[in-house]
């Protein structure tokens, strides 16, 4: 019977319904656990689902290759997605127009400071080259990050899982912060959720509203560019 | 279909965000290269069809399940930085605190800045 029961797994993860089951099923659960929490700011869905979706990975001995090659599925939507993104750019023009100034200053500032912190520290307390070019691109969103640590010899998964804390600590200082200092003005808090907490940040500034989803898709898709540009050329120094 | 039509639009950007990445050997993704495509299009013509708003909605609002396959790699890749922990975590913690700071201080002054002088004006 466990015979039986390993290589229906074996099986099933033949073709890629598995891994788009799976993913599904622990989206739709960590939306729900986190609803059931009572939608606690520090503990986003995304990581929750993770968390439960690693487990099951693990539980079911899945090849975590063959799982990743599975859910290719769902991950090459992400191109159109970030295509998508410029709709919203759009419908929010009038506001970003009358900000142009603004955030054509603190874009060079703000996207170069978020790889430059974040490497110095990690510099400072011993980390290895590749680690240090898995963490530069921490505010790149997800496609573009890929490229840039391919292209700075890192590696992707830490860097994807450095990507997932700095979206969910961003977020989470946004909102510490616009308090504290206090920010309420909704376009620069969506354009600082962009600039620093890439996909993660946008998906949080789309729930304050429209407006500011409009701003982080603009800081997201700006500090994309401007890193892929940039990085590559000062990794070489 | 409405949704469908406007989900072809999407893919068309998208592949030739990638077309030029690809024939010019820009470090740039083909989703941003066709993000940036798709607003100046859109731009030019003043308006966006009901297909591609509903379509560009719904991908939207499924965007963190399809970072999640990539997310899940780091707890299979852990062990591969043992050592290298503290590092990881003090860079993102800080780094990103002290760059959230920055961007919304910077953005804050220079907004008040221009709302100042305009009322100068």
């Amino acid at each position: 019977m466990t015979e039986r029961l390993g290589s229906l797994v074996e099986v099933l993860s033949a073709s890629p319904t598995l891994a788009i089951g799976l993913t599904l099923g622990a989206f739709f659960a960590g939306n729900w656990v986190f609803a059931r929490m009572g939608r606690p700011l520090w503990l986003p869905p995304v990581v929750l689902a993770a968390v439960m979706l690693s487990a099951t990975i693990a539980i079911l001995s899945l090849d975590y290759a063959r799982y990743q090659d599975g859910a290719r599925w769902l991950t090459v939507l992400l191109g159109p997605a970030t295509v998508a993104l410029g709709i919203p750019l759009y419908q929010q023009m009038h506001h970003i127009r009358a900000l142009w100034r603004p955030i054509l200053c603190t874009l060079p500032v703000a996207a170069t400071l978020a790889a430059v912190y974040a490497v110095v520290i990690a510099w400072a307390l011993g980390a290895t080259p590749e680690v240090l070019a898995s963490l530069a691109p921490k505010s790149v969103t997800a496609p573009i990050a890929i490229g840039i640590t391919e292209q700075l010899g890192g590696s992707v998964p830490l860097m994807m899982g450095g990507l997932l804390i700095t979206g969910v600590v961003a977020t989470l200082f946004v909102d510490l912060l616009a308090r504290l200092l206090p920010v309420k003005d909704e376009r620069i808090l969506g354009f600082a959720l962009g600039v620093n907490g890439h996909a993660i940040g946008t998906v949080r500034a789309f729930e304050i509203s429209h407006t500011a989803g409009a701003f982080a898709s603009l800081g997201m898709g700006l500090t994309g560019v401007f890193t892929a540009l940039i990085l590559p050329l000062v990794f070489r120094l | 279909m409405p949704m469908l039509r406007g989900f072809l639009i999407l893919v068309l950007f998208f592949l030739f965000g990638e077309a030029l990445r690809l024939v010019f050997l820009l470090p740039v993704s083909g989703g941003v290269l066709g993000m940036i495509g798709m607003t100046l299009t859109l731009m030019v013509k003043g308006s966006v069809s009901d297909s591609l708003a509903a379509a560009s909605q719904g991908l939207i609002s499924v965007l963190v399940l399809l970072i999640m396959p990539g997310v899940v790699g780091v707890f299979f890749t852990a062990d591969q930085f043992s050592g290298q922990w503290l590092a990881v975590a003090v860079a993102l913690l800080v780094g990103t605190f002290l760059s959230v700071l920055t961007t919304l201080l910077l953005m804050k002054c220079l907004v008040q800045g221009r709302n100042r002088s305009q009322t100068n004006d």
